[in-house]
């Protein structure tokens, strides 16, 4: 972790994109939301669903990208060598990752949230005790995405990198961050019931127009995320066992 | 000397390439251990494995006397290494890198322990220094500063001393044998400088295309090679007499501005002389050179690029 919060410190582009995306986000979706909520009635809730979509997501794309990032930093820096002929454990580099990924998303959120009370009036606090498992069904979807690109790479190595700024986006449409699922085509609707932010935007709109989310679906997804979490972080340690097999040194 | 690493008929295949061929070696307590050959012989791949950062294919590590693999974080916790060709990551300073590399191991008192090591390898200028700031050298200084950070018991260096200067190398290599005496640290090491390896090592494995070719101390394998090098430093106007009769029987030799080396095996050198005196040829300097480690490295690197298809 130490090692970790030094190149935050020392890399302006670490230290910044935490901020940098969420409040770039929030102004442009934002704005365009209200510029819509002026035209159209019976939209009170628009401006508030839209700005939870992007701060929820917000926390997805920083639990990914922690996750698969770090591990890229090691090999960019062949610095795998040096962690791993100490008693360091991948299971520990890992609770590291995801550590950070929750200390830099606190951060993010609780700025991007603050914002969002003073440009829009928008007050995530209004969901109350519900933020805890809808940021934490967030935060494992991150991981698991994360975890998915570490064990790639570290199997196919850095030629496959651009799948950490890439891959949690290909879900996006799926997620139903902005609209209903109901928007999808069936196809669509199929494949959003196998990602479980699906079920976290769907219920964060629900309780923004009814004040009510549906436990048991609630339940259910954050069960299925610890699924995926599991089946990911086997992924990722057979995919580090395997790179083991080629040697670290020649991880690159 | 009780035994600290047994490694036992252990092989590293890359698909259908043998790098490793089922080697066994020993690591006693307290002893330097050069692992010499040819590039591409295998020291760096069996070094790997026993760090635990490369699976072998077949065989078995122990050490400390538990089965490595099984054991590895704790075995880990008492080892450590450096070498020339790996890096500590270039955007931290050295006082970062070397903090959160303590922070890796359990030691008792970090903050103590960096300001020994930082004293031992003269970093106290360079710790605000981000590594990519830092000379080959003072870089190798930084790598060898965080191998002894853990107060390892069993050292793995691949070049420890590969570019540094003359005199920071030499004080390296009598703070090894220091550590060594004083707290009885297991040596690995790798290196081409065979006037390093024979001033450090108690014991040589000599590995060629993945197999031990031998295991011996430094002076028994400069023994095996019989060749020793004569050289002598005639008068001007002898030189073209020399060279006339050496090409006439037929001797190994070559020539280094007004002197001639000539290889000759050890027993046969009384008669050479003899033979010299009989034909007239005066020589001004002689100087004999006993066969080294070199020699040896040289002599089994020739065979094999002889075997070469």
């Amino acid at each position: 972790m130490l090692r970790y919060f030094y190149l935050t410190r020392h890399s302006f582009d670490r230290a910044t994109d935490m901020l940098y995306w969420p409040i770039l986000d929030l102004l442009l979706w934002g704005l365009t939301s209200a510029y819509f909520q002026s035209y159209i009635s019976e939209t009170d809730t628009v401006i508030f669903t839209i700005i939870a979509g992007i701060i929820f997501w917000f926390v997805v794309v920083r639990g990914q990208y922690e996750m698969s990032v770090n591990i890229l930093e090691e090999l960019w820096n062949r610095n795998m060598v040096n962690l791993f002929v100490s008693p360091l454990k991948f299971s520990e580099m890992i609770a590291a990752s995801a550590i950070i990924s929750v200390a830099k998303a606190a951060i993010g959120f609780s700025f991007a949230a603050f914002l969002a009370k003073l440009l829009f009036d928008v007050n995530l606090i209004y969901f109350g005790i519900y933020l805890f498992p809808l940021t934490l069904v967030l935060l494992m979807t991150g991981w698991v995405i994360g975890l998915f690109v570490a064990g790639t790479i570290l199997r196919f190595g850095t030629k496959l990198q651009a799948l950490a700024w890439t891959l949690v986006w290909v879900i996006s449409p799926f997620s139903a961050i902005y609209y209903p699922l109901s928007i999808l085509p069936g196809w669509g609707q199929t494949i959003a019931k196998f990602i479980p932010v699906s079920y976290v935007f769907e219920n964060s709109r629900m309780f923004i127009m009814s004040g009510r989310v549906d436990i048991y679906e609630l339940s259910m997804t954050i069960l299925l995320s610890v699924i995926y979490l599991i089946c990911a972080l086997w992924y990722a340690h057979r995919s580090f066992a395997k790179s083991l097999e080629k040697g670290l040194v020649k991880l690159y | 000397m009780n035994s600290i690493i047994e490694v036992k008929n252990l092989s590293k295949l890359f698909g259908g390439f043998t790098a490793v061929d089922n080697i066994s070696f020993v690591l006693k307590e307290g002893e330097i251990l050069g692992l010499l050959g040819p590039n591409g012989a295998g020291k760096t791949t069996t070094i790997q494995m026993l760090l635990g950062v490369l699976t072998p294919t077949k065989g078995e590590i122990t050490m400390f006397g538990k089965e490595f693999f099984k054991y590895r974080e704790e075995a880990l916790e008492m080892i450590n290494f450096s070498s020339t060709y790996t890096t500590l990551p270039w955007d931290l300073t050295v006082r970062e890198n070397l903090t959160y590399i303590s922070y890796l191991y359990a030691l008792f008192d970090r903050k103590k322990r960096l300001q020994e090591i930082t004293a031992l390898f003269k970093l106290e200028d360079l710790l605000e220094q981000k590594i990519s700031q830092l000379s080959a050298g003072q870089q190798t200084r930084v790598n060898l500063a965080k191998a002894f950070i853990n107060f390892p018991k069993i050292l793995l260096l691949d070049e420890p001393t590969a570019s540094l200067d003359p005199d920071v190398a030499a004080y390296i290599r009598e703070f090894l044998l220091q550590e060594q005496k004083k707290f009885g640290v297991s040596i690995i090491l790798t290196s081409h400088n065979m006037a390093e390896v024979e001033e450090l090592c108690d014991r040589i494995v000599f590995i060629n295309k993945g197999a031990i070719v031998a295991d011996d101390t430094p002076e028994n394998l400069a023994r095996s090679i019989k060749i020793c090098h004569i050289e002598i430093a005639p008068p001007a106007e002898e030189f073209q007499k020399l060279r006339q009769h050496l090409e006439a029987r037929r001797f190994s030799f070559s020539v280094e501005k007004r002197s001639a080396v000539i290889n000759l095996e050890e027993q046969k050198v009384a008669a050479f002389l003899q033979e010299l005196s009989a034909e007239g040829i005066q020589y001004e300097e002689i100087s004999i050179e006993k066969p080294s480690l070199q020699d040896y490295f040289l002599q089994m690197t020739k065979t094999e690029n002889h075997e070469a298809p």
